[in-house]
């Protein structure tokens, strides 16, 4: 691989409490541009510190975060806020679509917040939302959808500003199986169409498979798990 | 950090949060910025018809100090008239003006009117907008008896020309003639304006002037003049400069208006509160939302500045809404009540509403900006919280449980208590109204502590309902807390204000009982210059068959600074020692006055304005000549903002010749009817019905009934901060109703009937307001000893004993909580109306 | 009240010019006929300096002096300084030091070509206190800092008016002229209408002006005419014309005549004197005011004669303003509009000198009600 990493993560470590257990432990990571990536451990394992730490929102104790060689753990809130704003997207297990806008503005918010003028916001969240197949349900508000729906909207909005990375936490927890199927055959095609690297931290070794790499987060580190393993 | 982006970010921010709140919750967001709005428009009226009364006040004080450089006053008495021409040959002198200016008795109307003498010839270069109208009546104005009357004077007494106006002068009844009136542009207020030789002889003042305007040359130093004519002038007249003059009337209601501004000030002060609420609760509420946003890519700076924004939103939409309510509002006072306000200081008719954009904007910036104030704290609280954390929806800690409690609200409380000891700032309280400010923040400060630990304390009572309302606030005072704030603001400075009008009347009827012993006073009309007893005339009274004893009393005005509003001098029948008896002392009376010094009684806002103390020398300028008194005792006057000072009648008639007397008091004896007395002292005088004969009870009446009007525009108010107060507890339980939905869903779920859900809510209501009353009666009370003692005595220089209205309190504490339960009833009727099974899934 | 003929014209001008009201009231206590007010009659001799001075027991009193001016700059400019002095019986009895027993107008205009319109202004006060009075020793009268006083057989002027300010010296060169029969000058048919009435022609003036804060050192000749009475205009009357003229040969003209309301003569008369000190003095039948060419005022529309034919006896005048804008307009203060101004002389298409034409009346009938 000569060129360098997306992401590297160096030595990360993290306690919830001063003298407790460590949640992360010099954990290490490097993550290639469009690579797919999950992450799977048990509950508290520290899988959803782990994504908040990649994405800015929380602070390790120690350890550094690169993006495309930019120290992000040495920068302030806002800076980092920025490259999150314009670098990374989201799938969240609550979908978090805001209720009182409506699909196709949900889907447009971060080009709003990017700045985007309307016209382009509008046609390029229409391209994601065709390409996600609710292009019929634009105008509509969430309250009128189906969990499934709502994921939809949530990774079409994960990638309507072409982050270079999208995190998803559990996107299929509160989905059943067929859909959940679906979406993350959506979440795949997506990332593939525009090129975004994504971490997926889940508990569904069937949602797993669709990474590239499954990793196994424990004792606060990562181990490798094959590729393609028991079923 | 680059700020376009910044901007980018905190406009989309605030376009997709404004678009929530209005698209969620249009009637929370509208009663805000009514609540904003009705603050607004209650100082913007108040000040827009205060305004009005003052420009009206402004443009009489200017049309009579006209081009004036100096202008020269003596007392009502005035000085002798060879002043005249002495200052007209002053080297720097141009031209100068004679005038009389006397408070005209009028019969039968228990009033007086301005009048003013003067030569047509000189004033037209003094005054020339005044006399402008006047100038081909010159011949008319010469007659003894003709009187050219203003508008507003002559829709007052409902004269026109020809028509004949009966006046008093002395003891006898003369009539003038009213020649003609002049339009509304000439004179704005209530004037009579006559020939100076014809005031001279009519009403009684041969040789004597009590004004004299001057014009400077160009190139002439005022100042130096002034200092020339303060050494050289007759003892009791002075040169003031036309700003002194025309500050005058300003000056006599300042605190007055300072007072009312005040509390509109506080009506919005208010209204932050409840933006304060409303913004804490919907950050609360919308706390995923804005994680959201913040995990979308939305910097701290952004969030805080959208949620800012919000505020301002609010603010600006109710700070145009209440112009615009105030301007009206004001309108329709102007047109149907007049400027006068309820106080008859500032008496007046047919001012026009100005707007002016100045105040507009001053008011447009102050609800914006306070309203901006009560969505800070939260804002920043919003953009502190951890994403993360918001995202998972585990806390929901409001802003008040997360403020500093213990140590700042301590140093609020102590500089409150700070505040309360310093002097007045010109003549306004405003270390007191800051004090109130510091003390109500403090105590707002106090509160989630305060709830934590009497909510904890809540005994359990079998019912499941109240049992679980308690639980519910145990696990949420933070929330109860928010709710709360404003209406503890609001009712505190209710329970105050009521406190302090309570403890104000209490103490004025007992003082009217103190200061009318007798069974019957006379006057010809009160504050005249020209109605007076004549030495016979007394000598007849007193002599009346029915008659025990009989008081004389000469009131008249002094001026002992340039600078400062005349002082009341009343001459009285008022021995040493039994000086407590007859004044209402509120100092003991100096037992032994010095042999061969005269005493003299200064009331409380002399003592207070010039700092004459018991047992201090005060030098009065009597009869042309300056006399030392020596104060024996400090009187309590709630009739003289300017001060007054009582001497013995003796002295006076000594110092002035004067045997005259303003004011009588008679004692019947035991057989005598009341009705009889009058009659009898009627027929003594010869004036006919044109004397003000009233028995003391009903003067009191009378009296009290003048105070109740005075302070309508307070309670007025009072009801104001009631309802914002009102809409405060509304807002709070609809908003925590529906930050509740998933809860009520789940309580139903579980089996927990709709009524059940509602009596618990009620329960809450309850629980919540009367601790709110509680607390409020309680920083009330503290609120009212700062009005009473510091804030009134400051703007009024008189003192106030406390009294509680415990009933008014206790109606109002039963209304307060009665509301609070109903809108705690209607918002959780409200919200349970949605779908359980829909609110449970929507808590995201 | 009594139909009689002519008037004195500055009497009237007095009275309706600057305070038309007070006229009105001098004129409802002449009709109340109190003979408080002293009569003029034939026959009294005037006594000098005595006379020279002020007579308050009469109703009305003026001093009225006009005249031509030389500025060192050659510029010529006319001047009027005007003392009214008027009785007032209202309220007789008020002891007030203020009571208006006595009233003082004054009244100052310069005419100044180079202006195109005149300067003026104007004091009304009650006498008293010293700082307006009439003295009645010899001329010395008074209104503040405005004053008009004979000595030496010299007079001295000084007026001190917002925007312009005068202060000559104007010394007697011939005794005074006796109007009328020997000052008793008949204002109408009827003999109670009538005035004292002398004039001091051919002054001498020196002293300076200032305009706009720009002072001037003048010269010139003037005239003054003193005049006292208690009673004055006909019913009838409309207006009038007066002329004094100081000729350039040393001797001195005068003539009036009242004008009805159909324009006619109601009354006129005048006085001729030659440098010697020769009089002639004209009755109504010899005295024929002309009208010459009119000039319409454009700020008050009223119109003008302002060259006139004078025929006095055998003898015939012309008359042309310095110039034509010479219109007092007092309406501000008293509603009378006037044209009062410096007019040149011809005899036979030859300037034989310089005077003064006082034209009332032209806007509408004068009330004196």
């Amino acid at each position: 691989m000569p060129s360098p990493p997306l992401l590297a993560l160096e030595d990360l470590s993290k306690r919830y409490r001063p003298g407790g257990a460590p949640v992360l432990d010099q954990l290490r990571l490097e993550l290639r541009a469009g690579e797919y990536v999950a992450i799977m451990g048990e509950s508290g394992s520290g899988k959803s510190t782990l994504l908040n730490i990649i994405a800015g929102l929380d602070r390790p104790d120690s350890g550094r975060v690169l993006c495309a060689g930019t120290v992000l753990t040495a920068l302030d809130d806002d800076a980092v806020t920025r490259w999150r704003r314009a670098s990374v997207g989201f799938v969240f297990q609550a979908f978090h679509v805001l209720p009182y806008l409506t699909v196709l503005q949900n889907v447009a918010l971060p080009l709003d917040l990017l700045g985007v003028r309307a016209a382009r916001r509008e046609l390029r969240a229409r391209q994601l939302l065709e390409a996600s197949g609710l292009g019929a349900l634009a105008t509509r508000y969430p309250r009128e959808l189906s969990g499934g729906e709502l994921q939809r909207i949530a990774i079409a909005r994960a990638l309507v500003h072409r982050p270079q990375l999208v995190l998803a936490d559990e996107p299929t927890g509160n989905l059943d199986a067929g859909t959940a199927e679906r979406i993350l055959a959506l979440l795949r095609e997506q990332l593939r169409a525009n090129a975004a690297a994504a971490i997926l931290i889940t508990h569904s070794r069937t949602a797993a498979r669709s990474a590239d790499r499954i990793l196994r987060l424990e004792a606060g580190r990562l181990h490798a798990l094959a590729a393609q393993s028991d079923t | 950090m680059s700020a376009p982006g910044g901007a980018r970010g905190a406009w989309a921010a605030w376009r997709t949060l404004t678009r929530a709140q209005l698209r969620e919750q249009p009637l929370r967001v509208l009663a805000t910025v009514f609540a904003i709005a009705l603050g607004v428009a209650l100082g913007t009226s108040v000040y827009l018809v205060n305004g009005a009364a003052l420009s009206e006040f402004d443009l009489a004080a200017r049309r009579l100090v006209g081009d004036s450089d100096i202008i020269v006053r003596g007392s009502a008495d005035g000085f002798d008239e060879t002043l005249f021409p002495a200052l007209a040959r002053l080297a720097g002198v141009s031209a100068a003006s004679p005038m009389l200016e006397l408070e005209v008795a009028l019969p039968a109307r228990h009033a007086s009117l301005k009048v003013v003498g003067l030569d047509p010839f000189r004033a037209a270069a003094l005054q020339p907008a005044l006399m402008a109208q006047i100038g081909n009546d010159a011949r008319a104005l010469f007659a003894h008896d003709a009187i050219i009357l203003s508008r507003t004077a002559a829709e007052q007494l409902q004269l026109r020309r020809g028509d004949l106006l009966p006046i008093v002068v002395g003891g006898d009844l003369a009539t003038l003639r009213v020649i003609d009136t002049l339009s509304g542009d000439a004179y704005p207020e209530a004037l009579g304006l006559m020939d100076i030789a014809a005031a001279q002889w009519t009403l009684g003042r041969l040789g004597r002037l009590n004004r004299i305007d001057l014009r400077l040359r160009p190139g002439t130093d005022a100042q130096a003049l002034r200092t020339e004519l303060a050494r050289s002038l007759p003892a009791g007249v002075v040169a003031l400069t036309p700003a002194m003059e025309r500050g005058r009337a300003a000056n006599a209601t300042r605190a007055y208006r300072v007072n009312i501004n005040m509390l509109a000030l506080v009506a919005l002060l208010t209204g932050a509160f409840l933006v304060f609420s409303t913004q804490s609760l919907s950050v609360l509420r919308r706390r995923t939302a804005l994680g959201l946003l913040r995990s979308l890519g939305v910097t701290r700076r952004e969030l805080r500045h959208a949620l800012l924004g919000e505020g301002l939103a609010m603010g600006a939409a109710g700070s145009m809404l209440g112009v615009l309510l105030g301007a009206l509002s004001a309108s329709l006072v102007l047109h149907y009540l007049g400027t006068d306000l309820g106080n008859r200081q500032l008496a007046g008719m047919g001012a026009a509403l100005v707007l002016r954009p100045g105040p507009i904007i001053v008011s447009l910036l102050l609800g914006t900006g306070i309203a901006a104030l009560g969505a800070w704290l939260p804002a920043l609280e919003a953009a502190r919280r951890a994403p993360a954390l918001a995202l998972k929806s585990a806390d929901a800690e409001p802003v008040m449980s997360q403020l500093p409690a213990g140590r700042p609200a301590l140093a609020l409380l102590a500089t409150a208590a700070m505040l309360a000891w310093l002097p007045p700032l010109g003549g306004v309280p405003l270390a007191g109204y800051l004090a109130i400010a510091a003390l109500l923040a403090g105590s707002i400060l106090l509160v989630p502590a305060l709830l934590r630990s009497v909510i904890g304390a809540l005994p359990r009572t079998g019912s499941v309902e109240l049992d679980t309302a308690v639980a519910q606030l145990q696990g949420g005072t933070g929330v109860a807390t928010v709710g709360l704030a404003s209406i503890i603001v609001s009712f505190s400075l209710m329970v105050a204000m009521a406190i302090m009008v309570h403890s104000f009347r209490q103490s004025f009827d007992r003082w009217l009982i103190r200061l009318l012993p007798a069974d019957i006073e006379l006057r010809i009309s009160t504050g005249s210059d020209t109605g007076a007893f004549t030495a016979d005339q007394q000598r007849r009274l007193a002599a009346l068959p029915g008659v025990a004893r009989a008081d004389f009393r000469r009131v008249t005005q002094l001026r002992l600074r340039p600078d400062r509003p005349p002082v009341a001098l009343i001459a009285r029948d008022v021995a040493n020692a039994g000086a407590a008896d007859t004044l209402p002392l509120v100092s003991d009376a100096r037992a032994s006055v010095p042999s061969g010094a005269q005493p003299a009684f200064v009331s409380e806002a002399l003592q207070d304005l010039y700092g004459y103390r018991s047992g201090a020398t005060l030098v009065i300028p009597l009869g042309g000549a300056l006399r030392p008194f020596y104060v024996a005792g400090v009187w309590r006057d709630y009739v003289h903002p300017g001060g007054a000072v009582v001497i013995a009648r003796s002295a006076y008639v000594a110092a002035t010749g004067d045997r005259s007397a303003s004011e009588a008091s008679f004692w019947r004896r035991p057989q005598a009817g009341l009705g009889a007395l009058e009659s009898a002292i009627r027929a003594s005088l010869g004036l006919g019905d044109s004397l003000d004969i009233i028995a003391s009870p009903q003067l009191r009446e009378r009296s009290l009934m003048l105070f109740d009007r005075a302070f309508a525009l307070t309670y007025a108010l009072e009801a104001i901060a009631v309802v914002i107060g009102l809409v405060g507890v509304a807002v709070a339980a609809s908003s925590t109703a529906l930050a509740r939905r998933a809860q009520f869903g789940m309580l139903r779920h579980l089996g927990m009937l709709r009524r059940q859900v509602l009596a618990m809510l009620a329960g809450e209501g309850v629980i919540m307001s009367a601790l709110a009353v509680v607390y409020g009666l309680l920083l009330g009370a503290v609120v009212s000893l700062i009005l009473v003692y510091v804030i009134n005595r400051q703007s009024f220089g008189w003192s106030i004993d406390l009294a509680v209205p415990w009933r008014r309190l206790g109606a109002l504490s039963a209304v307060l909580i009665a509301a609070s339960a109903f809108t705690a009833l209607w918002s959780g009727r409200a919200a349970m109306s949605q779908e359980a099974i829909r609110a449970v899934r929507e808590d995201w | 009240m009594r139909t009689s003929p002519p008037p004195a014209a500055r009497l009237a001008l007095a009275l309706c010019t600057l305070c038309p009201a007070l006229g009105g009231f001098a004129a409802q206590e002449q009709r109340a006929g109190d003979s408080a007010l002293p009569a003029v009659v034939p026959g009294y001799t005037l006594q000098f300096p005595r006379d020279f001075g002020s007579h308050p027991q009469f109703g009305i009193e003026w001093w009225y002096l006009t005249g031509w001016l030389t500025t060192a700059r050659q510029q010529q400019l006319g001047f009027q300084v005007t003392f009214f002095r008027i009785r007032s019986r209202l309220d007789a009895s008020n002891p007030s030091a203020f009571a208006p027993h006595q009233l003082l107008i004054a009244h100052c205009a310069i005419s100044d070509p180079q202006r195109g319109r005149l300067w003026q202004d104007q004091r009304i006060r009650r006498a008293g206190f010293g700082l307006a009075e009439a003295q009645s020793t010899d001329t010395k009268v008074w209104i503040d800092d405005w004053r008009l006083e004979r000595s030496d057989d010299a007079y001295s002027a000084q007026v001190t008016a917002a925007d312009f300010a005068l202060s000559l010296s104007l010394a007697s060169t011939q005794p005074p002229m006796l109007n009328g029969q020997a000052g008793y000058s008949r204002k109408g048919p009827d003999t109670a209408s009538a005035s004292y009435y002398y004039s001091q022609p051919q002054l001498r003036v020196s002293g300076s002006i200032v305009r706009a804060g720009r002072s001037d050192t003048v010269s010139g000749v003037a005239w003054l005419d003193h005049e006292w009475s208690s009673e004055y205009l006909d019913r009838n009357a409309a207006g009038w014309d007066w002329v004094g003229l100081n000729l350039d040969d040393g001797s001195a003209l005068m003539a009036f005549r009242i004008r009805g309301r159909q324009g006619q003569s109601l009354w006129a008369g005048g006085t001729l004197r030659g440098a010697l000190g020769d009089v002639q003095t004209f009755g109504p039948a010899q005295v024929l005011f002309t009208p010459g060419r009119r000039w319409r005022s454009p700020r008050t529309a009223v119109s003008y004669p302002v060259t006139w034919s004078l025929r006095l006896g055998e003898r015939e005048f012309e008359l042309s303003p310095l110039l034509d804008d010479q219109e007092n307009d007092a309406r501000q203060s008293s509603g009378a509009i006037y044209w009062e101004g410096a007019v040149r002389v011809q005899e036979r298409a030859r300037g034989v000198g310089r005077g003064y034409l006082e034209l009332t009346g032209y806007d509408h009938p004068l009330s004196l009600r």
